[in-house]
């Protein structure tokens, strides 16, 4: 009989789990607590920005999981997990039995310590909106939708406040921005995106922001909500609509706690994802915690799932708490976070222009980039990651010459024994020798071919640009 | 008289005039459609192996004790070969002889290579060199479309796009004549896009150029369509009407956000999103894919996603857009449609459907029990020569396989372990030079026969010189070992041969029984299957074209610590091929192999242009100078492969629908030679078994 594997979540690592396992001898369950067919997290931001459409989030279809014979339950909420019985207990009071149980729950959002966040009937002040799930998107882009519709005076445009400067944040902000809103940022540190990058890119991209728009407020906490907004610690006042919180999500790991699992900040799994607790359940994505590390990123959630996956099948195949490169998906900025530019060890190759608003560090060790931090100046951002994804050692003036602007090659004269014609093998001076177009193609046959040479060609006798050269 | 023919070499098969009886002179033929008269040095040249002194003119066979080539008669060498065949079938049964064909065949040739083995010898075990050529493409144009044309449409049509998307082509240097259409295309506003790791002189004429990591041109599309899907720019009335599988497609593009692409192609999210955004607001858009994302082991499912851009864009069966291969060799298409691939009947039918078999055994006057059932793939087949469950005789026709099979140390390895190796070739080819016969054959222009271009179009080439005493046509070699190896009746005049291939074919998806050489002297070729196709209906039983949700699996070989970087292979203007003509042609310029590197590379290792280099991968090594280009992407280094040495290198990871070897990605060492040296004067050259 195939071994019973219940996953409990349904988001991005469970799907990459379940599309892993497909043709896999397991008896698949993937229990997803949210109504909608899973969907892609990442796109929420651009959702809210209106540049991607609500109804294109689905990364496999019902239909998907039933024609592999997966068993995906919508909706499901799990109450415990019964590891002596071999259940998961679900809140209807359904028990799902397993072999082997996958936890995958993601993180949740956590409330900042902010005064009047939760009114005295429990509920969330309706101007506030947390922002992980699509039912949240929805909530925010309604209200949005609500707050223009309400028939304000189109010089009033609506407002908000971002709490939190994180990726996510940046994110949320600009989508908030590019709909027309007045958006501003608080964040607690010192700068923006404190956690992948030093002062020197947070404030690059304060810069970018405030010249976009987006006010910021660094080394600020909001502590208030007020009537007319949300209160900082230094006594102001920010005035707003709305209120949405992206800062500090922790993996979801009450089940695993109360289950017995051991759990420090998520569930503590070894190099093949499993339990240290029970070697039936495994953990990957935002739950779980290698190395005393949770992540937070979709792809070392992959990672994990393509590792678990291989693990189900039986092969020898272990995580090793692999590379993360973190891309900033916000109109009008430019971030790029490889690894941990901040803590990683290793000699720092640093350009910090402010001029012209850019910070690009490379962490360079035993020749290989173990870590980069690319902000306000993208070029080069696709090989600088090919080459930190592989490990390619590099020479010693490499990661400087990566980070420079690439040169542009000064035009020189073409020589008379270069090339000018390849189709017919005309050189520079057989064609320099010829009075006229005409004459050289009658004489060498130079542009007839694929007619790429025609305007040297042109040049090189010296004839008028008008001359036309026969279309052979 | 001039003679009205066509070039020697790729898959335009330009037309061009042939003047003289005895000193060949070649002149533009401006009437003829597709080139209008333009040729490529190659094809200004392609009289320059006329007359040669490497031309071969009497059989020959190789004593093994000694190595000693004797001349012998053809009678004599033809007895030889027909008494090796019968050995190794009396030995190992009839699948004991293996046939290997080539893209380059005439569709007379291609026809009767495949019935030779069929018919005459009963061996299932024959393939040829277009299953690395186009068989990507072609496998999922079957999937897609229920019909595999490599251009539905003719190619002038490229000039009517508002964008053209070339992927892995370098057209410019490839067929050159073809590039006159992406000027004319531009001089009417159109835009033209390139995909290829490097920076080639097609992408010289284009308006965004891509690099991407080789191997990665799958992703690539999935990026386009997540973009496409974001940007509401798909056309959900034609996906409605017109195909199916377009939701599951959807749901698979939705994990393909442009930044995830990004780190798998290394084309930055803002190239993509431009890419996308030049699509997404055209009314014409035409994607054409070339052996760049073809010739992987994921090349097929590679054309299927590029293929699925096009449908979602409502643009396949549209007049001046659409999906398109741009096929390779001569008779790239034609040599695919007539039975000389391994599971395939002339008209391109299935070798394992019973009415192909009754229909095409018919046509041979043959029991259809006795026809064999699908046999090797071109790879496979090599691979298997000379072992215990192998053929241990092969019969070679148009191909060169020494220096083209991919992994060829071990390909030429196993060709040395069959007990029989025959070669038809015009000159001693690297293959033939192994060979124990090898049979001296007329060359282009000393015979007549059909080609089909890489639009559909059935041109004709004539005969326009006489061949030298001692030569016999291909088609006489088959007929002559037919006759002494069965009963089966062969002409050997290729219009006849053309007739019964008409015959054959009738009924079959490639049916060319209304084509005759008066209509194609007429018409100036002939199209099978008609123009243009697709414009109402698709090949597959409900009409519609089929999507498939295909997944990015990447490179079957990725850089390691010991072999850091890609390594892609490719071809260059003056030569075609494994070069067997061209190299020997004194008009064209043979400046040997080459290893391109960026300068960051060339830095690492201290190498400057000129430099001797050493390229080795998990296969094999080679060595040639250093060309230092900022045109090529930093982690990858380029191999031309005409010459002996870059398919020792290649891989022979095999695509699981198509069977196409992953010719352009493996992972490689650089390093300069002058260095090794210096460091290790004793050292022996670097063979990695």
């Amino acid at each position: 009989m195939p071994e019973r594997v219940v996953v409990v979540g349904g988001g991005m690592a469970a799907v990459r789990l379940a599309e892993q396992l497909v043709g896999a001898d397991v008896q698949l369950t993937v229990l997803a607590d949210e109504p909608h067919a899973p969907y892609n997290r990442i796109l929420l931001s651009a959702v809210l920005e209106g540049t991607h459409p609500a109804d294109a989030l689905t990364l496999r279809s019902p239909e998907w999981f039933a024609e592999r014979g997966f068993d995906l339950r919508l909706g499901a909420r799990v109450l415990e997990l019964d590891r002596a019985a071999g259940d998961v207990v679900l809140t209807d009071g359904e028990r799902v039995a397993f072999d082997r149980l996958v936890l995958a729950c993601g993180s949740i959002p956590t409330l900042p310590p902010i005064r009047g966040l939760v009114r005295r009937d429990g509920t969330l002040d309706p101007r506030v909106h947390p922002f992980r799930t699509l039912a949240d998107c929805t909530r925010l882009s309604t209200a949005l939708t609500s707050l223009v519709e309400e028939g304000r005076s189109p010089v009033t445009r609506p407002r908000a406040v971002v709490v939190g400067g994180g990726l996510l944040g940046l994110q949320v902000a600009r989508a908030l921005a590019v709909r027309g809103v007045l958006t501003e940022v608080v964040e607690g540190a010192e700068h923006l995106l404190a956690s992948q990058v030093g002062p020197a890119a947070g404030g690059v991209l304060a810069r970018d922001l405030r010249r976009l728009g987006t006010e910021v407020y660094t080394g600020a906490r909001a502590v208030r909500m007020t009537d007319d907004g949300v209160q900082l610690d230094n006594g102001a006042v920010l005035p707003t609509d709305l209120v949405v919180l992206t800062a500090g999500g922790r993996p979801s790991t009450a089940l695993a706690r109360r289950a017995g699992l051991m759990v420090r900040r998520g569930v503590v799994v070894d190099s093949t994802l499993t339990s240290v607790t029970d070697d039936r359940v495994q953990a990957i994505g935002d739950c779980a915690e290698h190395r005393r590390r949770t992540t937070g990123f979709v792809p070392p959630a992959w990672e994990q799932a393509d590792v678990l996956a291989r693990v189900i099948r039986g092969e020898a195949a272990s995580y090793d708490g692999l590379r993360n490169v973190a891309r900033l998906r916000a109109t009008g900025l430019e971030v790029a976070v490889l690894g941990d530019p901040l803590t990683a060890e290793g000699e720092v190759v640093e350009v910090t222009n402010p001029v012209s608003g850019s910070h690009r560090r490379l962490v360079v060790h035993g020749g290989r980039i173990v870590a980069a931090a690319l902000v306000g100046d993208l070029s080069r951002v696709g090989l600088i990651t090919q080459l930190y994804d592989r490990g390619t050692i590099l020479g010693p003036d490499e990661p400087g010459q990566l980070l420079l602007p690439e040169a542009a090659e000064a035009p020189t004269p073409l020589p008379d024994e270069a090339e000018v014609c390849a189709c017919a093998g005309v050189t520079a001076g057989e064609v320099r020798a010829c009075g006229s177009v005409a004459q050289c193609v009658e004489a060498t046959r130079a542009t007839t071919g694929c007619g790429g040479c025609a305007d040297v060609v042109r040049r090189l006798v010296g004839g008028t640009t008008r001359e036309r050269v026969p279309v052979g | 008289m001039a003679t009205e023919t066509h070039c020697p070499y790729c898959s335009l098969q330009c037309g061009m005039r042939l003047a003289g009886r005895r000193v060949p002179e070649v002149q533009a033929w401006e009437e003829f459609p597709v080139n209008r008269g333009a040729l490529c040095r190659k094809g200004w040249a392609a009289a320059g192996l006329y007359g040669s002194r490497e031309r071969l003119t009497s059989p020959l066979v190789r004593d093994r004790e000694s190595g000693e080539w004797s001349a012998v008669s053809w009678d004599d060498a033809l007895d030889r070969v027909a008494a090796g065949i019968r050995a190794a079938q009396a030995a190992k049964g009839p699948d004991g002889v293996a046939v290997f064909g080539g893209g380059g065949l005439t569709n007379e040739k291609a026809y009767s290579l495949g019935k030779l083995a069929r018919a005459a010898l009963g061996t299932s075990q024959i393939d040829y060199n277009g299953r690395w050529c186009m068989s990507s493409a072609a496998s999922a144009g079957i999937r897609a479309f229920g019909l595999d044309r490599g251009l539905p449409f003719p190619l002038a049509d490229v000039e009517e796009a508002d964008v053209l998307v070339l992927v892995g082509s370098n057209l410019a240097e490839t067929m050159p004549p073809a590039a006159r259409h992406l000027d004319r295309l531009r001089e009417r506003g159109g835009r033209v896009v390139v995909i290829d790791p490097r920076r080639t002189p097609t992408a010289d004429r284009a308006d965004l150029v891509l690099q991407p990591v080789p191997g990665t041109d799958l992703a690539l599309a999935l990026g386009v369509l997540h973009l496409l899907v974001a940007a509401a720019a798909v056309d959900e009335d034609y996906l409605a009407a017109r195909t199916t599988g377009w939701e599951s497609v959807r749901d698979s593009v939705a994990g393909w956000w442009p930044e995830r692409g990004e780190r798998v192609t290394g084309i930055e999210a803002h190239e993509l999103r431009a890419l996308a955004a030049m699509l997404a607001g055209s009314p014409k858009v035409m994607v054409l894919t070339a052996r760049g994302a073809e010739q992987h082991s994921t090349g097929s499912d590679t054309v299927l996603a590029w293929i699925n851009v096009a449908l979602a864009l409502g643009m396949v069966g549209k007049r001046g857009a659409g999906y398109g291969c741009l096929t390779g060799q001569g008779n790239g298409q034609g040599g695919r449609e007539h039975g000389q691939k391994a599971d395939q009947l002339p008209g391109y039918r299935r070798i394992d459907d019973p009415a192909a078999r009754a229909h095409v055994a018919g046509v041979w006057g043959v029991d259809p029990d006795t026809l064999p059932g699908p046999g090797r793939s071109a790879y496979e087949l090599l691979d298997a020569l000379g072992t215990d469950d192998g053929p241990s005789a092969l019969l070679v026709m148009g191909s060169n396989i020494v220096v083209s099979a991919p992994n060829a140390t071990h390909v030429t390895s196993r060709l040395e372990a069959l007990d029989l190796l025959v070669v038809c070739d015009v000159v001693m080819s690297e293959t033939a030079a192994i060979a124990d016969v090898v049979l001296p054959v007329t060359q282009w222009a000393e015979e007549t026969g059909t080609m089909t271009n890489l639009e559909g179009r059935v041109v004709l080439r004539q005969k326009a010189i006489t061949p030298p005493s001692g030569v016999r046509s291909d088609l006489d070699v088959i007929a002559g070992l037919a006759a002494r190896l069965s009963d089966v009746p062969f002409a050997t005049d290729p219009e006849e041969v053309f007739a019964e291939l008409g015959r054959a074919s009738a009924g079959g998806p490639a049916d060319y029984s209304s084509i005759t050489y008066d209509r194609i002297r007429d018409e100036g070729g002939v199209f099978w299957g008609g123009e243009r196709l697709f414009a109402e209906t698709f090949a597959h039983v409900d009409g519609r074209a089929r999507m498939y949700a295909v997944e990015h699996r990447g490179a079957a070989e990725v850089p390691c610590a010991d072999y850091p970087v890609h390594l892609t292979t490719g071809r260059v203007l003056a030569q075609y091929q494994s070069g067997a003509q061209t190299r020997r042609t004194r008009a064209l310029p043979d400046d040997g192999p080459f290893v391109e590197l960026h300068p960051l590379l060339a830095g690492r290792l201290g190498v400057a242009a000129g430099d001797p280099v050493r390229v080795a991968t998990r296969r094999g090594s080679m060595a040639a100078p250093a060309r230092v280009v900022t045109t090529i992407r930093p982690d990858t280094v380029f191999v031309p492969f005409h010459w002996v040495g870059a398919n020792r290198l290649t891989n022979d990871a095999l695509d699981p629908a198509s069977r196409m070897p992953e010719f352009k990605v493996c992972a490689a060492s650089v390093a300069s030679l002058l260095e090794e040296v210096a460091q290790r004067p004793s050292r022996d050259p670097v063979t990695h078994a």
